[in-house]
């Protein structure tokens, strides 16, 4: 059945060797679009790396602000943003959509949650699409903090629904 | 087995692989010799070749592509055809397989360069490699004494 095993391999080498020489031939003096033999610097490549994000529940500006239960409270937006306008007790974590968040402070923030006795984490971002709440919601649930939520809308939506209870 | 591997039906039955196989690889080709620069990227975000050799591929492959899917075409040295698509299959899968296993999100880089959500990198596209795999084995194998230009050059007994 591979009697000629020897041959197919020796014209594979040969189409390979025109397939070479036609390639670079046409790349280098035909093709308008033809690019250099070696690469001159690296090509940026983007690929979204999957991160463990946990589950996390949505809920209301009016919801996060009704329960009877202990919460913590987390700012993701910029510290500009925060240091404009933030929740009383909330600790201001930036989300960056380039850099995870890293583990110290995401432990450091763990040992704060454990020591505040809170019961449920709320998280609220700029209420954008994606919002920054969620995704870093969903960053710190993946790094196994349980019952976090994120308020749906945001900064924006929680200030109004503030100034409405008053 | 020589039985089988004698049976005259294959010619007829490999006659329409040959087609579909060679035109694929032709098709895929296409838009890569064209647009060199935009293969170049689709083989680099995979992240197995070293920077010196992403564009020799980039430049180099399409046309290995494009000359062996002829090759089935025509049904000219058709076994060479078939073992070098077989060889650059492979080759797709392995890389497939190891994107996916790193859960890259990212273009299959497959037909013309297209954006990550037309045409993403899914384990169906594995599936998919393996069976185009499968039959151009079936090519390689029984395919002896094809319709095409190998048939009229094959010396009469």
């Amino acid at each position: 059945m591979f009697a000629d095993l020897g041959s197919t391999v020796r014209e594979s080498l040969v189409v390979v060797s025109i397939a070479g020489a036609a390639g670079l031939f046409v790349n280098g003096f035909l093709n308008p679009n033809g690019i250099s033999i070696i690469a001159e610097r690296e090509y940026e490549v983007l690929v979204p790396c999957p991160e463990p994000g946990g589950v996390v529940t949505p809920i209301s500006a009016a919801e996060s602000l009704a329960g009877s239960e202990p919460v913590f409270w987390m700012d993701a937006r910029s510290a500009e943003d925060f240091v404009r306008w933030h929740h009383q007790q909330a600790a201001n974590v930036n989300y960056d959509y380039l850099d995870p968040t890293p583990d110290e402070i995401i432990d450091a923030l763990a040992r704060r949650i454990a020591r505040s006795k809170a019961q449920r984490v709320h998280v609220y971002g700029d209420g954008d699409d994606p919002d920054t709440g969620e995704q870093l919601a969903r960053e710190i649930s993946g790094k196994g903090i349980r019952k976090v939520f994120f308020v749906k809308g945001g900064a924006r939506t929680l200030k109004d629904q503030m100034e409405k209870n008053r | 087995m020589s039985r089988l591997v004698q049976w005259p039906g294959h010619t007829w039955l490999a006659l329409p692989i040959r087609l579909y196989m060679g035109g694929i690889f032709v098709y895929a080709s296409w838009h890569k010799i064209l647009y060199p620069g935009l293969f170049a990227l689709d083989v680099a975000t995979y992240d197995l070749l070293p920077l010196v050799l992403v564009n020799l591929v980039a430049i180099i492959l399409p046309y290995v592509e494009l000359i062996a899917g002829m090759i089935l075409i025509v049904g000219f040295r058709t076994r060479t055809g078939a073992a070098l698509i077989i060889a650059m299959l492979l080759l797709f899968t392995v890389a497939l397989v190891i994107a996916l296993a790193r859960g890259l999100d990212m273009s299959c880089g497959c037909f013309a360069s297209q954006t990550m959500e037309e045409d993403p990198i899914t384990w169906m596209t594995a599936v998919r490699d393996v069976i185009w795999i499968l039959l151009t084995f079936y090519v390689l194998i029984f395919d002896r004494h094809g319709i095409g230009i190998d048939r009229v050059l094959e010396p009469r007994a």
